[in-house]
């Protein structure tokens, strides 16, 4: 298993909690990242990104005035999106399948529940270097392709 | 079919892989995540400052329902918030009573219109366990004591929704 040198990356971290911001900070200082932006909220991440080149987003879902899920559909479907492509990892204590469901269906790249520990961030930023997924633009969703599997035997008419 | 919508596959420019080196000095391997973790557990007298500050404000936004004033929903979403966060930040640093305790202050309130009496007492309950907890630092699932004290709060939720 190759192992990746993340300091040529860049992070924005997107929380409304200042004590979770810190930790998340911290650990990506720990995993050995250099740069590390913050926003406070999924307005403030979308203006911070509109001048700072993110590689990964890590966003929480809870937030006001705009929430992660609010965030990451603007960041996808916006004429105008500074980094429609940019990875995000949501990071949230809202744990139930239909939430995460949810998260999925608003684009998010992957889905780590709170709370967290240095081995699952860093196993969330491997997956999301070492396996880039294809966006899907269709008329009810722009995202990451939501089929993790591919079947290629399978025939029928719902392939997700 | 002609009338099934369309669907666009779209390759992303894959920089990620083009900015990360593979391997040497610095790369996340074993002994990494081992001090990335160690970083975590060095800032658990941090979390303990952060979980005080926060049971201060949600006891106050607990006051601020019992006063009946008018902002009540407000006092009821700060209440979410804050427990919802205790959710999320306490099995990080080990204090993983604070995540259980924290999950099902949550869940109550987040199906609150309003809180009578009976939904302040349960409010109340919980902040006080939490604050317990980490007054007397009871990390991991806290022994007996905490069993105790998540039966005797199973006991009371199980009261609620009977009534």
């Amino acid at each position: 298993m190759d192992t990746f040198n993340l300091e040529r990356l860049n992070f924005l971290v997107v929380d409304d909690s200042s004590h979770m911001r810190s930790l998340v900070r911290s650990v990506l200082h720990g995993l050995g990242a250099k740069h590390i932006e913050e926003a406070t909220d999924g307005a403030d991440a979308y203006a911070r990104l509109c001048t700072y080149a993110a590689d990964v987003v890590i966003c929480d879902w809870q937030m006001s005035p705009m929430d992660g899920l609010e965030f990451v559909r603007l960041l996808r479907t916006a004429t105008n999106s500074p980094n429609p492509f940019v990875p995000v990892i949501m990071l949230t204590a809202h744990t139930e399948t239909k939430r995460v469901m949810e998260a999925r269906d608003a684009g998010i790249t992957e889905f780590l529940a709170k709370p967290i520990s240095a081995q699952q961030l860093g196993s969330r930023i491997r997956a999301v270097i070492e396996h880039p997924r294809p966006f899907v633009r269709a008329e009810s969703y722009i995202g990451p392709d939501r089929r993790r599997r591919q079947d290629p035997d399978f025939e029928g008419p719902e392939r997700r | 079919m002609d009338d099934e919508p369309k669907a666009e596959v779209i390759t992303p420019p894959d920089t990620l892989k083009k900015k990360v080196k593979t391997g040497g000095p610095g790369a996340v391997d074993g002994g990494t995540l081992e001090r990335a973790e160690a970083v975590i557990a060095d800032m658990t007298d941090n979390y303990v400052e952060w979980a005080a500050k926060d049971l201060a404000k949600i006891y106050q936004a607990l006051d601020n329902l019992k006063a009946e004033k008018k902002d009540r929903k407000d006092a009821l979403a700060l209440i979410f918030q804050l427990s919802h966060d205790m959710k999320g930040q306490g099995g990080s640093f080990g204090y993983t009573l604070m995540t259980i305790l924290g999950g099902t202050l949550c869940n109550f309130v987040e199906k609150l219109e309003d809180a009578g009496s009976v939904e302040i007492e349960v409010i109340q309950l919980h902040i006080n366990a939490m604050a317990l907890v980490i007054a007397k630092q009871m990390k991991g699932d806290g022994g007996k004591e905490g069993v105790q004290l998540l039966k005797g709060l199973g006991l009371v939720a199980a009261k609620v929704s009977k009534e």
